[in-house]
């Protein structure tokens, strides 16, 4: 047999290897490619907002001072502002409705925090010094949790918050625009 | 007490009784076999990802 000279198997090996490159080549092609085609078309990005705030006195006054946290809805647009803090959030719980693009602004005077919300794909870091901000759609109604995902301390094991997610009959913001958890 | 250590054969070059075109046999398959084994848990990785990515992201929609 020709093909059993060692130089014929070392070329043999060769091809395979080079055709597992040219195989995870394409695969990164591929993802890459995707990613670009998403991000061009659909605008699936990572969360971008650069926007400073100042740790020390961000709850003393201005938009996350305690009286403005939770959900707000002005001009038919819903925010929600909460304080990722050793060792809650602040508020321990958030309304939000359904079918509706909520805008999440969060700000942490201590240290860094993260969060997500299950079964969404809102997951951001919240860096003191700066506001986190995503925005989504809650597609279904309930409770939904929401973790510190970044290690911040020994009670970080503690520290999570609800998101109600109300359907838009329940949904009622009072007169300031404002609206609570409902009691169960 | 050291371990005892094992001696180098004295000479390297010494015949192991292994039929060279039988070696040359195996070593033909071999590659193949490892590229299957790796082309598939490769494969079925790829394939887990793209399910998650088009039927559990994608759907979620954007956040940014």
């Amino acid at each position: 047999m020709s093909d059993t000279h060692p130089e014929i198997h070392e070329r043999w090996i060769l091809k395979t290897e080079l055709l597992w490159s040219f195989g995870v080549g394409v695969f990164i092609a591929a993802a890459l490619g995707m990613i670009l085609f998403t991000a061009l078309t659909i605008s699936v990005n990572p969360p971008s907002n650069v926007e400073r705030i100042d740790p020390k006195s961000l709850h003393l006054s201005g938009e996350f001072a305690e009286h403005n946290l939770g959900t707000t809805v002005s001009d038919g647009s819903v925010t929600v502002r909460a304080i990722a803090t050793q060792f809650m959030f602040l508020p321990r719980c958030i309304a939000v409705p359904a079918n509706r693009r909520v805008t999440l602004r969060f700000a942490s005077p201590d240290v860094i925090h993260g969060l997500l919300i299950t079964g969404t794909n809102v997951n951001t870091m919240v860096v003191p010094g700066f506001v986190a901000q995503v925005h989504t759609e809650f597609t279904r109604t309930g409770d939904l949790l929401m973790p510190c995902h970044e290690y911040c301390g020994l009670g970080h094991s503690e520290m999570w918050a609800t998101v109600q997610v109300l359907p838009d009959d329940q949904f009622k913001p009072d007169p300031d625009g404002r609206i609570s958890c409902a009691q169960r | 007490m050291q371990p005892e250590q094992p001696s180098p054969p004295e000479n390297s070059e010494v015949a192991d009784g292994v039929d060279e075109t039988a070696l040359a046999g195996v070593m033909r398959t071999v590659p193949l076999g490892a590229a299957i084994l790796a082309g598939s848990a490769v494969a079925l990785l790829v394939a887990g990802y793209l399910l998650i990515y088009i039927l559990v992201f994608i759907p979620r929609g954007t956040v940014g």
